[in-house]
């Protein structure tokens, strides 16, 4: 874990040297509009997603085939979490050492990790459910399952996104020793 | 009101009344006087439960956030299937009239939960934004979104849409689009004022 923490650190050290890491970090209005972007994008792509899923569990949109919601949804949905990751890349390349050793940054993307299998075995589910169930108002257990799982997994991941603007376990704040390893501090460390 | 008195076009004539009312209130003195008017009830705010928990642990203001990000969330998947249907760019297979009746439960639903979330965080950090440019303009912009849809857009649409103007529906779509643009962004900025 140490070397791997360490690993971590240096790179997040490296991209920190960058000039236009610096710059990006600085600028009050252009860190702001891609945080901003970043939000909106999630509206976008969550937005859509939320209803997939609520279609599948017959809370949304119960009228509408859920098979076809799910297919005329996913392009808006793939384009806000394009948008999603490549501001959410530029928001860690503005303050790369303080994110790399973020405990929820770290949280939230073993949760995108799982997200993003629970969403392959669920298009993959969807696929083989055939469509005698599209048009009624619960699709089967296993794709409820799915939808289930995938709410609750980006529920939990807006949470973790939320709370790494919160400084409670920051390297500098220094936490108690099984936080710091978790959240990848280095002992004597010079940039936060 | 008497209906008769507003001839054929009642609904024409009470949105133009409500602008040039609202073109009123941003032009005279009225507006400072009321934003004057206001502070004791933020001095309130904060004194409340809400505001004093939200003061006191930091974890449930973050969660309450988290909780506002997401009804946000369902509040812009139910308003751009809406609006993209208005714009002919998804589900055009479905009925116009079809996909908004089904979105519009979801809007409702995620509006009560982010004005419910809204006003908690609002608690906790009441005399700050009583004193955010931004604030009142997230607050400007909500009440006109609000407005728009269940008195413009929810009226206008409930006759017979498939047989309506494309571009008018186009329109009501961009305009929706950029209502709630404006809620998200200036709600975002009030993050970054203060």
């Amino acid at each position: 874990m140490d070397v791997f923490n360490q690993l971590i650190y240096d790179f997040a050290a490296w991209v920190d040297t960058h000039q236009w890491s610096t710059a990006l970090h600085e600028s009050f209005y252009v860190y702001n509009w891609i945080e901003s972007t970043h939000v909106v994008a999630l509206t976008l792509s969550l937005g859509m997603l939320f209803l997939i899923d609520l279609r599948m569990l017959g809370l949304a949109m119960a009228d509408i085939p859920a098979s076809t919601l799910a297919r005329r949804l996913s392009l808006p949905m793939f384009l806000g979490f394009t948008v999603m990751i490549i501001t959410g890349l530029l928001l860690f390349y503005a303050i790369p050492v303080r994110s790399a050793q973020s405990l929820w940054l770290r949280i939230k993307l073993v949760l995108l990790f799982a997200a993003a299998i629970n969403a392959w075995l669920f298009h993959r589910r969807l696929r083989t459910a055939g469509q005698s169930w599209d048009t009624a108002v619960k699709a089967p257990v296993r794709l409820q399952v799915g939808a289930s799982l995938s709410i609750t997994l980006w529920v939990l991941i807006v949470i973790c996104g939320r709370l790494i603007a919160y400084d409670w376990f920051d390297c500098r704040a220094e936490p108690s020793s099984f936080i710091a390893t978790l959240a990848g501090c280095i002992a004597d460390q010079e940039q936060f | 009101m008497n209906r008769a008195l507003l001839g054929p076009y009642p609904r024409t004539i009470s949105v133009g009344a409500v602008i040039v009312f609202g073109l009123a209130f941003a032009l005279t003195d009225a507006r400072h006087t009321t934003w004057e008017a206001l502070l004791p009830l933020f001095e309130w705010m904060e004194a409340t439960s809400p505001g004093v928990i939200s003061q006191t642990y930091g974890a449930v203001f973050a969660l309450v956030e988290a909780a506002h990000l997401i009804a946000m969330a369902l509040l812009g998947g139910a308003v751009l299937v809406a609006d993209g249907r208005l714009l002919g760019l998804i589900l055009r297979d479905f009925s116009v009239s079809r996909v908004l009746d089904q979105s519009h439960r979801l809007f409702v639903w995620s509006l009560t939960a982010m004005i419910l979330s809204g006003v908690f965080m609002a608690c906790g950090v009441a005399l700050k934004v009583y004193y955010l440019n931004v604030f009142w303009y997230k607050m400007l912009a909500l009440v006109t979104g609000v407005f728009f849809v269940f008195f413009i857009r929810r009226p206008l649409l409930r006759g017979d849409v498939e047989n309506m103007n494309p571009q008018l529906l186009r329109l009501v779509g961009i305009a929706s689009l950029m209502i709630w643009f404006s809620v998200a962004a200036t709600g975002r900025w009030i993050g970054f004022s203060g």
